[in-house]
């Protein structure tokens, strides 16, 4: 296509520069993302193995249980959620802005650079160099390089964002520029804190749990509604209602979402555990506010156009998660119910459910409906339906059953629900394994059928980035 | 946005940080402002990138700081204690790891044992028992004052303690009361002039010995954990999921020998344990490896083959086994008679042919040994099935029974370095003050001061009541 001359070009829709603006960079970070999904579950899998058969794998520390489950918390976390919403957050904000994605280079380079972060911190994990810390298990040292990784991805989304054509900023780029920003800043003054300044004793746990609950409540939270906001409207082909409801919930979720997440019963001073179910509860209120907007806007509508029915309806079961999980979080963040959840199944359940139910969920229908734009070249259908059936059902499979038995079998002994949560891992695994390999099968077909992934390189769309 | 909403917000904003985050007020007072000028007088919209960016910084410098660095203050000045226990050992608490220990920390770490270990003792509630003194003029008063603090919270029992008050001498008035109550009796008391003494005790299922009138008790600590334990953690992992046990305590619960069993098969202690074995922290050990490190592991089925007695065909003349026996290493199966000495010795003399005996010995060690006309067990084990018996005629090579026998393992520097910060866990031997095993009353403690007397009353009341439930729990 950049054979046309340029008057054709011009009188093209607008959509579709953009989108060849963002074809390289969001298909590379949408690709590494499905890879991590599906390196994920596989060893979240053999984690849940381990469990039923002990003397498997015994000989080699590599696959240690304690070893095993946090890489794959990685894979999960780093590798895909964070991946998929930068390539989701670009495209959005592009599409926002009615602008080409600038700089889409630093996209792949700063992409190249996370993904190698990632496999040096997974793979150092296996080696047996983890931190020792719940959220930031990897090694200290890879925490620069996933840094700089995230700025250079970042500089390009908040430039696209600076060139915006309308002034006025709508609820879905308030979210996503801000879950840009804040997690550099989170990533950046964890890594200060705890390597470099060396927080001593408890410090250091608490700045992992500041960590944590920053990435889970406001990064991970704020690119899934900002999907949500844009997609749940644009799908549906109506306006959003309730901006005020919006900015409310923005300015809730950000303030209470940034503070807290210490457990109970923490050895730390009492004050950390008290203030962290206060800001449960204001917390709360934020996620009304966002659900009063989204179901306003919803309100019982289907999608405009057939073909996004089921992207759009992935995005509405996601919604629905997000609200079930958010009134579980609001009512275990109460001393008396949480001290019977702390310490069980439940919490690593939710946290699953959370991030594959809410935000996996929501930027995988994203990448439904953007993929085609992108490749030029659709999913195979019966392929998409198979692993969109196996995900959801893996989802729940892995987490309902490990979350009510933390609940009935209270600390330390475990009942069945470990047998089931591992029959999930497996629907997770094929899922995962056949949207990897629908993807794959896509692209190579979209290369040899056609030139429209000729910018796959990343040559040809900064040329016609600065065009 | 209107003027009167964007107020409230920044009263909330304002309000928050004072009561909530514990900003300095005239922060607090800032940030209301800003919040208010950011929402609606100014009218800044959420357009600009400038107002986005101001708000976030805004937020992110007060999540810093209320949460991380408002602790970081608060815990930096911990330190170690020196004191001593109840049976007045002197110690200090918390030190440092030692040599192997510190590196069974490492261990502990790569390995991430905190995915399914916690090393926090928990406690789910508070209780308070209030001791009162009555002196002689004032004691029909106190007696007064306990029956109608027992009256108002509902407690039935409460003749006995308002009438077996001794003068002088002091009485339990409650037990196991919650803070509230605790107050209540303590105000009833102060008022009737009586000396008051509070104790608080932790409770919760880690903290209880597991028994048969406790059977959800855990024991795993005699007290919670509290920051100060983990002052020389390095990081502390405190874990957050307890697919097995809280390891706070476990070097005071179990022994070495235990530690490493449990390390290499867990299933040696509990049939349905769920943890993974970790075999790799063991190696297999030489068979002539006695020492007192080997741990039996696995139990395998063997094959025991008779070796190369020199005859092509021996009869077995006796059986000196039975299914189910547990025999030792070299004590004998069978005896066999040699039916025709066609014995290939080579042409040799002594010393070359016991030395050529020796080296078929080593090379076929899974081989049964024939001693004169006894052939003896290889191994230690039980007989599983016996597949000859007397009067046959065998072969070398036959197999002559099958023989349960355990793998033997004998820990690496790595598991031997882990059992030793295992065994180095043994907080609950080292009360703080502010964790107590079992924090005494004021009042059975020695001291200086005079019994009280009805005129001071008040005075020793306020001194004994310096542990509050509420700070009690920091």
């Amino acid at each position: 296509m950049s054979s046309e001359p340029k008057e054709d070009k011009a009188k093209m829709d607008p959509r579709e520069a953009v989108d060849r603006s963002c074809r390289g960079p969001v298909l590379f970070l949408a690709f590494s993302a499905v890879a991590w999904l599906l390196v994920y579950s596989l060893f979240a899998l053999l984690a849940g193995v381990k469990v039923h058969a002990s003397g498997m794998m015994a000989d080699s520390a590599w696959l240690a249980y304690g070893r095993i489950q946090p890489a794959s918390q990685l894979a999960l976390q780093f590798g895909f959620l964070v991946q998929l919403g930068l390539a989701v957050s670009a495209w959005i904000l592009s599409h926002r802005g009615k602008t080409v994605l600038v700089d889409g280079g630093y996209l792949i380079f700063g992409g190249m650079l996370w993904n190698a972060g990632v496999t040096l911190g997974f793979l150092g994990i296996l080696a047996g160099n983890a931190s020792g810390l719940e959220g930031l298990q990897m090694p200290g040292k890879v925490l620069p390089l996933l840094f700089f990784g995230f700025v250079l991805v970042g500089l390009s989304l908040v430039q696209t964002n600076n060139r915006r054509t309308n002034e006025e900023m709508s609820p879905a780029q308030w979210f996503l520029f801000a879950a840009t920003l804040w997690l550099p800043w989170v990533l950046g003054g964890s890594y200060l804190l705890i390597h470099f300044f060396h927080a001593k004793g408890v410090v250091a746990n608490i700045v992992d749990w500041w960590f944590i609950q920053n990435f889970a409540k406001v990064y991970l939270t704020f690119v899934g509604l900002g999907t949500l906001f844009h997609f749940l409207s644009a799908l549906s082909g109506r306006q959003l209602v309730g901006r005020g409801h919006a900015q409310l919930a923005f300015w809730l979720l950000l303030l209470f979402g940034s503070v807290g997440g210490v457990s109970p019963g923490a050895p730390v001073p009492a004050w950390l555990p008290a203030l962290s179910t206060v800001t449960a509860v204001f917390y709360f209120f934020g996620v009304i506010a966002a659900w009063v907007s989204l179901s306003r806007t919803v309100n019982g509508a289907s999608a405009a156009n057939d073909e996004d029915s089921l992207a759009y309806n992935l995005m509405r079961l996601a919604a629905l998660v997000f609200i079930s999980a958010s009134v579980l979080n609001v009512f275990f963040a109460f001393p008396g119910p949480g001290s019977t959840a702390e310490f069980t199944t439940y919490g690593p359940a939710m946290e699953l459910l959370f991030n594959l139910g809410f935000v996996g969920l929501t930027l995988i229908a994203a990448l439904y409906h953007i993929f085609p734009r992108l490749a030029g070249m659709d999913f195979s259908p019966r392929m998409t339906g198979i692993q969109t059936v196996a995900i959801v059902f893996g989802l729940f499979g892995a987490t309902l059953p490990s979350a009510l038995g933390g609940l009935m079998s209270g600390d330390a002994v475990l009942g069945s629900g470990f047998y089931f949560a591992s029959l999930g891992d497996v629907f997770l695994f094929v899922g995962s394994l056949i949207l990897f390999l629908n993807f794959l099968r896509a692209i190579l077909f979209a290369m040899k059928n056609c030139d429209c992934l000729a910018g796959f390189c990343g040559k040809a769309n900064t040329k016609e980035a600065n065009a | 946005m209107t003027i009167g909403l964007s107020f409230l917000l920044g009263l909330l904003a304002s309000s928050v940080s004072y009561f909530m985050l514990g900003l300095w007020w005239p922060v607090a007072v800032v940030v209301g402002l800003f919040a208010w000028l950011a929402f609606g007088l100014l009218d800044v919209k959420m357009d600009s990138t400038f107002t986005l960016l101001g708000g976030l910084l805004l937020v992110f410098c007060v999540s810093l700081s209320a949460m991380v660095f408002r602790a970081s203050d608060q815990l930096s000045g911990l330190q170690y204690i020196d004191t001593q226990s109840e049976d007045g050992i002197e110690f200090r608490y918390p030190v440092p790891l030692l040599g192997n220990a510190r590196y069974g920390e490492a261990i502990y770490k790569a390995n991430g044992c905190a995915a399914c270990h916690t090393q926090q003792v928990t406690h789910e509630s508070v209780v308070l028992d209030v001791k009162a003194m009555a002196g002689k003029k004032n004691l029909a008063a106190v007696q007064e004052a306990i029956s109608r603090f027992h009256k108002v919270t509902g407690r039935d029992a409460s003749s006995g303690a308002a009438l077996g008050l001794p003068v002088g001498e002091w009485g339990t008035v409650v037990n196991d009361a919650n803070a509230v109550d605790a107050s209540k009796a303590r105000y009833f008391l102060a008022a009737a002039g009586a000396s008051v003494d509070v104790q608080v005790r932790f409770r919760g299922e880690d903290l209880t010995q597991h028994d048969l009138l406790n059977p959800r008790g855990r024991g795993w600590g005699k007290r919670r954990s509290v920051a100060q334990d983990y002052l020389f953690a390095e990081p502390p992992m405190l874990g957050s999921v307890r697919i097995g046990p809280d390891l706070a305590n476990v070097g005071a619960r179990y022994s070495r020998d235990v530690l490493m069993r449990i390390l290499l098969n867990p299933k040696i202690i509990r049939k349905d344990n769920k943890m993974p074995q970790h075999r790799f922290l063991f190696e297999k050990a030489d068979e002539d490896d006695q020492g007192q490190h080997i741990i039996n592991d696995v139990i395998v089925l063997k094959d025991i083959l008779l070796r190369d007695v020199g005859a092509d065909a021996v009869k077995i003349i006796k059986v000196h086994v039975a299914i189910g026996d547990l025999i030792e290493k070299g004590k004998p199966i069978i005896s066999v008679k040699l039916e025709e000495t066609q014995m290939d010795i080579p042409n040799l003399d002594d010393e070359k042919i016991s030395a050529f005996l020796e080296k078929k010995k080593r090379e076929s060690k899974r081989f049964v040994n024939a001693g004169g006309g006894l052939i003896s067990s290889p191994f230690e084990g039980i007989i599983k099935e016996l597949k000859v018996s007397s009067g046959n005629t065998v072969k070398a090579g036959d197999l002559v029974l099958i023989m349960e026998v355990a793998e033997r393992y004998k820990p690496t520097e790595n598991a031997e370095a882990l059992v030793d910060y295992l065994l180095s866990l043994k907080s609950a031997n080292y009360p703080l003050p502010e964790a107590p095993i079992n924090q005494p009353y004021t009042s059975s403690m020695p001291k200086p001061a005079p019994v009280a007397t009805p005129a001071d009353a008040t005075a020793p009341a306020e001194a004994a009541d310096t542990v509050k439930p509420d700070e009690a729990g920091k």
